[in-house]
């Protein structure tokens, strides 16, 4: 990565005034804005795959001994849980494992999550697919992304009105027994604290006339740097973007951010 | 700042959750903030019981223990149920096995009776307050629908296909219209949703006992179809249109009821 060129204080730049063709300051400041963010969801992400890990082990253990895996070895579990939540108090909202369909002798689907507020309590849904109210985890994007893929995943931001109760991102690790997917273990971060981290970032690229839009994946606004783009809006990235490292989010600026925002 | 090696919790803190500390605990069992009255807590147990978060037969938690979780004094909580006994939505029994149990039976006369303390007036207001939540969420979900999203909202669509019974139609109706303002990345919207299928919820499909799912399913299809199309102000009409035409038939239910 070559230094960001000096380039001389324009007088009245044009709004999004285009950057340089090669690297050029928005692109620097781009990774400089994400690196903080980024490392904040791989710590939380870190934390979740330990409890994958421990999942793994409990199906293993279960496997190896010639015995089902049932509800109640999800306990050992809990304590994992509990400190997913205690590490990234105010950050990470919710956290817990979900069991594929059938992967429990005694459950046909299973979820384990808790959520963390003033004190820890326990999510509970209906997990009746006959029911009216039946949530059915297995067609979320933060299940069905790492069970198609076998890879961590973060899903949103999407309005989580079944736990947490505001906009939210879940991150999510498979959890894999001797080639066979045995569920997910996640954890919910909450979408205006990650906006909250990059706001100092984007406000400063606003004012250098070079605003920026942080988009996921899917092209979904996670935050913006001008009001003309609103966050939660769908965007379709066009031209050059700053990748967010590991994170499948794009940050748009300059002349990609205007043709994106021309949908 | 913290490492792999933080200690985590001191042990003993993730015991079991007492009963009620639960997600739906959360929702409604918040602690009340100005000293809570009796009122209060009758609404907040009744929406409770008409969302269908507090099932039929349900035993409600110790009176001392549920007037803790919602900050009320004993005093004030047994207030409350006396007036949702009243109500019919709770029966208290005596003795051994005992306690307080809700009453949310799948009774068309139990569900006339709020019908009746509500005027044509509020009938005609409470539809204006529906469209306006619908018509938007409706709105703002077609400018900001992913593919997955419309996939969520089929899905729920085809569940209030399925649904035979009342609060079953009422509740997988309430989902979709939920989920609907969820596409619209609207917290609020969806709060907004939430609470008005709880206040209102068992009066929209009133109308609708015995009657035929499909005209329903072909608005809520019309609805999806102008979300996928990315066609707001289609997908406005269709909703408000939707909701004017139940408000219609209660508004027709009302004055039936009246000359009985």
């Amino acid at each position: 990565m070559t230094p960001p060129p000096m380039t001389p204080p324009q007088t009245t730049p044009p709004p999004m005034a285009p950057p340089p063709a090669t690297g050029g300051p928005a692109a620097g400041e781009g990774e400089h804005l994400l690196a903080g963010i980024t490392a904040l969801i791989e710590r939380v992400l870190a934390s979740v795959t330990e409890v994958a890990e421990a999942m793994t082990a409990v199906a293993a253990a279960a496997r190896t001994g010639r015995r089902p895996l049932r509800r109640a070895d999800l306990a050992a579990l809990r304590p994992l849980v509990a400190q997913v939540l205690a590490r990234h108090r105010g950050f990470a909202a919710g956290a817990g494992v979900v069991l594929a369909p059938d992967a429990l002798a005694d459950a046909p689907r299973c979820i384990d999550w808790w959520w963390a507020d003033q004190g820890i309590g326990q999510l509970e849904v209906d997990l009746d697919p006959a029911s009216a109210e039946f949530y059915d985890y297995t067609t979320t994007e933060w299940y069905r992304e790492p069970a198609r893929t076998g890879q961590p995943c973060i899903a949103g931001p999407y309005v989580d009105y079944i736990c947490t109760h505001k906009y939210t991102f879940t991150v999510s690790v498979p959890v894999v027994d001797d080639g066979r997917f045995v569920g997910v273990a996640g954890a919910d971060i909450l979408a205006g604290e990650v906006e909250r981290m990059l706001l100092p970032g984007l406000s400063l690229l606003r004012r250098a006339n070079r605003p920026a839009v942080l988009v996921s994946g899917d092209g979904r606004v996670i935050a913006s740097g001008t009001a003309s783009i609103l966050p939660g809006t769908v965007l379709r990235p066009a031209g050059p973007v700053t990748a967010a490292g590991p994170l499948p989010w794009k940050l748009l600026s300059g002349p990609g951010l205007a043709n994106a925002a021309g949908r | 700042m913290q490492t792999r090696a933080h200690p985590g919790p001191p042990e003993g803190a993730f015991v079991a959750p007492p009963a009620l500390t639960t997600v739906r605990a959360r929702t409604l069992f918040t602690p009340l903030d100005t000293g809570g009255r009796a009122d209060t807590v009758t609404r907040r147990l009744a929406k409770a019981i008409r969302l269908g978060l507090l099932l039929d037969g349900e035993r409600l938690p110790a009176e001392s223990q549920l007037a803790g979780q919602l900050g009320v004094s004993t005093v004030t909580l047994r207030e409350a149920l006396a007036t949702l006994r009243t109500m019919g939505l709770v029966e208290t029994r005596r003795g051994r096995g005992g306690g307080s149990f809700v009453r949310a039976p799948d009774d068309p006369d139990r569900l006339e009776r709020p019908l009746r303390l509500l005027s044509l007036h509020e009938l005609r207001d409470i539809g204006d307050h529906r469209a306006a939540i619908a018509g938007t969420a409706a709105r703002l979900a077609a400018e900001r629908a992913l593919p997955a999203d419309v996939t969520t909202l089929r899905d729920h669509a085809e569940r209030l296909r399925g649904a035979a019974a009342l609060t079953d139609r009422r509740r997988a109706d309430a989902r979709l219209h939920i989920e609907i303002a969820a596409t619209a990345q609207s917290p609020r919207l969806t709060r907004e949703e939430m609470d008005l299928w709880s206040e209102i919820g068992d009066l929209v499909w009133l109308p609708m006992e015995g009657a035929d799912v499909a005209p329903a399913a072909r608005d809520h299809d019309r609805l999806i179809d102008a979300i996928e199309a990315h066609a707001p102000e289609r997908a406005r009409e269709i909703a408000e249109r939707h909701v004017a035409a139940e408000t219609g038939r209660l508004l027709d239910l009302r004055l039936s009821l009246h000359q009985r």
